[in-house]
């Protein structure tokens, strides 16, 4: 048993599960670094995606265009977090409760608009996901090849998508406005930034990269809509920004120790090793929870966390 | 005239508003199903309390929610975001079926041993979450959330497991407790048992906990950490203590689902009721009376809601919505009531 | 006109039916350093408020170098060369300079941030005035005048001509301020035009040419400063009547020493030692009033007076018993009293009921707990009984905290620390945000306990309120003790004391 482990084709196909398996994770992370470094906390994540795999699974299937699931998902995606925006920002409510209602919703919502679109079916229909894409030369180097350079290409626009992240958060302005109105909110308003507007807009943002995820998992990781197809990893990349401390290459290593988990126990299941399938399962929630405990001593959240603004608070 | 009562009948009128108005967004939605809203609503009121049966099937399931809502409710008041009820209920779910399934002891020792073993299940369960919090300033609602993830699996784990019926069928479920040990009906056509009583106790202690030393120091430390200190609060051991009780009510949620509903142990015991029940915490204003007042709306429409789906073409997920409907519409109105926008408009008017 | 930077004429603002400023004329000449002078709630900050944009007025003209102008926000305020460093720093602790100083600005590589530019900008002004900061520090690194510096470093680098400074020196030590002086001094000589809004007689004296006094929201007058113009003459403007109200103090042989410091050491939330070998007595029946400059370990002390901080060493008798380091319950029963400096965020729970915050301390007691339940009756008669006593104006008991103005809240911690004739009584800026009617309250009933046989320290940045009411006065300055002058002490040796020289020894 041990042996089959220890192959170097297993270890390829971890590696290579890791990748993959993060990236519905690392999406969503990505974009809550712009929402949470703005100031919001926002649980909702979960929910949003839902709606972005079922808006997403819907599109792809009548036009039969991939790209077109993947721009419905990041669309209403951006679309549901407006809910969230609105409530944390103008209504000034209680972000947390406020994230785990848009997540009832948005179960619900999606749900319910299956339903309307594909109505009740025995057999579920499915659409042809994202294949994988070969990149030319490099994936024919062996095993480094198959491990990094044989994945669809959403996997690889998310990759870049880190970078992406890290430049528009330390090198514009846009960045700049976003981190000052986490930290200093009042400051921003002192020098006629828009509170308000900047945290919509990342709101808004977390939203696209949620719904973007969202499509993935319907159209990318797995060919079809289900109730529970995000299953927790919303709230997981909601941890991981934590995690990380809210810097988009630490999430990226979050992300990745999340897939890796997942892929150890799906390829020890699949290898006929029955030890404790839900105990591996665990595993991603129980790291989390290490994660926090290591995080949260240091607590660089930023200073306007969770908390709403008002010009005329004191 | 009394400015609490005026409160309370403000907080009532706007809370029935709230939910006429997610009604009416569900008959839309209903509508555009395909199916006609009345005879869904009409389904779905007769599924709730059309008959002795049903209105029994509504208190079966406002037990659960209401113990729920009501340790959510402690929680709440201190500003501490437990949202791990359904784990909490799971765990003390699992202790207090232990005993009743390994064990042989007679009834009247059993009962009460495994109701404070599930007690004591969802009180540590909850307690792991608040030692994180005092100790590592771990964020609670991750916390308590992973620790659902981590119960829901662990239950999964046994139930597929060490503890799977071997006469079951293969099937994810634990050994059937024996029937001296199910908790006892209070009629044989209905689902309504003993562990009603259980709950009418802690209902009638909530009435009072607010007013007890404990509940108005758990009140304080919700109010800030600076003035609790002040005032000589040892907030840690607060926090703690009220994280406690929160999950003891949530573990004795998990007592009366497996000995007085499922009598045994299976998977996706705790469905759903963990988000349900942080609805109606919220919507009954976290008083007692409100809670049980909303918990009895939520229940029915669940019931309902059920009873609606299989005697009509419409989708389940509608329900789904008016719940979701409810909090969002609560929290845009909670924010308003617990004075955010109150304070705003004192100090805006300052500018007119 | 020619000459004025500013002028603000027949300026009105009304927030919530009161007038906080009320037909307010206000003019700056080029070139000059003008203070605006008045007590707390006066309306100076409002008028500046409205100056740079962050309020609009009700009615009135503003004329910036000749041209009239509406300021509608912040933006425009800075596009007309006025710039405002506030009392509470806007600055974004865990960026650097340069970031805080891009944050609002139009980056000149359009979309990407022209850090290195700004900063060579930066450092090269910074020289220009000595301000000795480097751009790429993070704001958490600098101290609290390097802070300051900051803020005022922006705002020239946002082209301000005129300069309003609010309340500068609340926070620096008395050489820091020397330094900002020099600074505006300099700045001055450069041609720009400062506002500096203060309270403080001494810096009105020191380093302004001309003063504009404003009460109650009334502009009672301006006058030139030279070197004839008094203290006396500026309070009387300030205040309305003659100072130094007239306390009954009847002089008292102080009583047993009830609180002894010695040795006492603490650090600050910093990590930096915050008291050092501190000691300090106070007998029965006296008001030691503790003078220093805010930020010298006057927190600190309260802190660890009470519980809510863990001194690092030393003793605190207490009645000859040592009690150091308890939790904050142990003194709450041995009748230490507390009136926190901040009252909103320590003293009050804003939501709650103004009857359950005056029992905050004692609602696990009899008979305020029957049979294991708050008891309703005893909380709305004690209510009633002090609401009368201290004359607290609230429309019902069930009002929030939150509802009240300052001076009546601080009313209802009065009642609830001085009520049960404590041994002792610790006052942190008891009278800070206060009207002088509030005051004058607060003073008498923190006069009336010493003389009920209270042991009192009183905390006070405030020197007038010192002098009027103590025994005994000492003057901490880093964390020590400098001296202990008896009543009726030359603010002049106080005010060495408070900047740090050692008290002479007594012949």
């Amino acid at each position: 048993m041990l042996s089959s482990i220890f192959t170097v084709g297993f270890l390829v196909s971890l590696l290579a599960g890791t990748i993959r398996l993060a990236t519905p994770i690392l999406l969503p992370a990505l974009g809550q670094i712009y929402t949470q470094r703005a100031g919001i906390l926002n649980l909702g994540v979960e929910g949003t995606m839902t709606i972005g795999a079922v808006a997403g699974f819907s599109a792809a299937y009548k036009t039969g265009n991939l790209w077109l699931g993947l721009l419905a998902g990041m669309f209403f995606g951006m679309l549901w977090s407006l809910i969230m925006a609105w409530l944390s920002v103008t209504m000034r409510a209680n972000q947390v409760i406020a994230g785990i209602a848009l997540n009832i919703l948005g179960a619900g919502t999606a749900v319910y608009v299956y339903r309307i679109i594909f109505g009740v079916q025995s057999l579920p229909p499915q659409v042809t996901p994202f294949a994988a894409v070969n990149i030319p030369l490099l994936s024919k180097i062996p095993i480094i090849g198959q491990i990094f350079f044989q994945h669809n290409i959403l996997v690889y626009l998310s990759y870049v998508m880190v970078f992406v992240t890290w430049f528009i958060l330390e090198k514009t302005t846009f960045g700049l406005k976003i981190r000052a109105v986490g930290e200093h909110p009042r400051a921003a308003d002192s020098k006629g930034i828009s509170v308000a507007g900047v945290r919509y807009a990342a709101v808004l943002i977390g939203g696209l990269y949620a719904g973007a995820a969202g499509a993935f998992m319907s159209i990318a990781y797995m060919n079809l809509f289900t109730e529970s197809i995000v299953s927790g990893r919303g709230f997981i990349a909601v941890s991981v920004v934590i995690f990380a401390r809210f810097m988009p290459v630490r999430a990226m290593w979050g992300a990745l120790l999340f897939g890796f988990a997942s892929a150890l126990q799906m390829r020890l299941q699949a290898l006929g090793i029955d030890m404790a399938n839900q105990l591996m399962l665990m595993l991603p929630y129980v790291m989390t929870i290490a994660a926090l405990i290591f995080a949260s001593k240091k607590a660089e959240f930023p200073s306007a966390y969770t908390i709403p603004y008002s010009r005329l608070e004191r | 005239m009394n400015s609490k009562i005026i409160n309370s009948i403000k907080q009532f009128v706007i809370a029935v508003l709230t939910i006429i108005l997610a009604l009416a967004v569900g008959a839309i939605l209903v509508w555009i199903s395909g199916n006609d809203p009345a005879e869904a609503y009409t389904t779905l009121f007769r599924g709730a309390l059309g008959s002795k049966a049903r209105i029994s099937e509504v208190l079966v399931k406002m037990i659960p929610l209401t113990l729920m809502a009501l340790g959510m409710s402690i929680a709440y008041k201190a500003q501490l975001w437990n949202i791990g009820a359904n784990g909490q209920l799971t765990i003390g779910a699992i202790l207090a079926i232990l005993p009743g399934i390994y064990l042989g002891l007679p009834t009247v020792i059993l009962l009460p041993l495994s109701l404070i073993l599930s007690i004591v299940g969802g009180a540590l369960w909850c307690g792991l979450a608040a030692w994180l919090k005092n100790r590592f300033n771990a964020n609670e609602v991750i916390t308590t959330l992973m620790l659902n993830y981590i119960a829901t699996y662990f239950l999964a784990f046994l139930v597929y497991g060490p503890m799977m019926d071997p006469d079951g069928g293969g099937f994810p479920q634990s050994k059937v407790l024996p029937e001296a040990y199910h908790l006892p009906l209070f009629s044989a056509q209905m689902r309504i048992h003993g562990g009603i009583v259980v709950a009418i106790i802690v209902i009638i202690m909530m009435f009072f906990f607010w007013r007890t030393k404990l509940g108005v120091k758990i009140d304080l430390i919700g109010q800030g950490d600076k003035i609790a200190t002040y005032a000589g609060v040892n907030v840690k051991k607060t926090v703690m203590v009220a994280m406690l009780i929160s999950g003891a009510l949530c573990g004795l949620a998990g007592w009366n689902e497996v000995y007085g509903v499922q009598y045994r142990l299976l998977e996706g015991l705790s469905s759903g009721y963990g988000d349900i029940a942080t609805i109606i915490a919220l919507l009954g204003g976290l008083n007692p009376l409100g809670i049980v007042i909303a918990s009895f709306f939520f229940s029915a429409l669940l019931v309902g809601g059920a009873t609606m789906q299989r005697m009509t073409e419409v989708p389940y997920s509608v329900v789904d919505i008016i719940q979701g409907l409810v909090i969002v519409f609560v929290i845009a109105r909670t924010a308003i009531h617990f004075g955010w926008p109150q304070k705003l408009l004192r100090k805006e008017k300052k500018d007119a | 006109m020619d000459n004025l930077a500013v002028s603000m004429q027949g300026i009105t603002k009304i927030f919530n039916g009161v007038k906080a400023n009320d037909n307010v004329d206000f003019n700056l000449r080029k070139g000059s350093i003008h203070g605006l002078l008045g007590e707390n709630g006066a309306g100076k900050t409002t008028l500046m408020n409205i100056l740079y944009g962050l309020y609009q007025q009700e009615a009135g003209d503003i004329y910036i170098n000749g041209s009239k102008e509406e300021i509608s926000s912040p933006i425009k305020a800075i596009s007309l060369g006025i710039g405002m460093v506030h009392q509470h720093f806007m600055l974004a602790r865990p960026m650097t300079v340069v970031e805080n100083v891009m944050l609002g600005k139009k980056s000149r590589r359009g979309i990407l941030l022209d850090t290195k530019e700004t900063a060579a900008e930066l450092k090269e002004l910074a020289d220009k005035y000595k301000m000795n900061i480097d751009p790429y520090s993070k704001i958490w690194q600098l101290s609290v005048g390097e802070q300051q510096r900051v803020e005022i470093l922006t705002a020239i680098y946002q082209g301000a001509d005129i300069l309003i400074l609010d309340e500068p020196t609340a926070v620096l030590t008395p050489q820091e301020a020397e330094v900002l002086f020099d600074m505006l001094r300099h700045m001055k000589a450069d041609g720009k035009s400062i506002i500096l809004i203060t309270h403080k007689l001494e810096e009105i004296i020191s380093i302004v040419d001309e003063v504009t006094v404003l009460r109650d929201g009334e502009l009672i007058g301006s006058k030139l400063v030279d070197e004839h113009t008094t203290k006396e003459e500026l309070t009387k403007m300030m205040v309305g009547r003659d100072v130094l109200f007239n306390f009954d103090k009847n002089k008292k042989a102080p009583g047993a020493v009830k609180v002894e410091l010695k040795g006492l050491s603490a650090s600050n939330d910093k990590g930096l030692p915050a008291l050092t070998d501190f000691n300090l007595t106070v007998h029965e029946g006296e008001i030691l009033g503790l003078a220093g400059v805010d930020g010298n370990g006057q927190k600190e002390l309260c802190e660890v007076l009470t519980g809510l901080r863990k001194a690092d060493g030393g003793q605190f008798l207490f009645k000859g018993k040592e009690v150091i380091n308890q939790p904050p319950v142990f003194y709450i029963n041995s009748g230490i009293s507390h009136i926190p400096e901040d009252r909103m965020s320590t003293g009050l729970a804003l939501n709650w009921s103004l009857k359950k915050n005056l029992i905050i301390k004692k609602f696990h007691k009899a008979p305020f707990l029957k049979y294991g339940l708050l008891n309703q009756k005893a909380i709305d008669a004690y209510w009633d009984k002090c609401q009368k006593e201290y004359q607290i104006k609230a429309i019902s008991g069930e009002e929030h905290a939150r509802a009240l103005s300052g001076g009546n809240q601080q009313k209802v911690i009065l009642a609830r620390e001085l009520d049960d004739h404590p041994e002792m009584v610790i006052a942190n800026q008891p009278t800070r945000g206060l009207d002088i009617g509030a005051s004058e309250y607060v003073r008498q009933k923190i006069l009336d306990a010493r003389n009920e046989g209270a042991a009192v320290l009183l905390v006070s940045a405030d020197l007038e309120e010192i002098l009027q009411l103590s025994d005994r006065i000492a003057v901490i300055y880093d964390g020590k003790i400098m001296g202990i002058l008896p009543a009726g002490a030359d603010t002049n040796t106080i005010g060495m004391l408070m900047m740090g020289h050692k008290q002479e020894e007594e012949a």
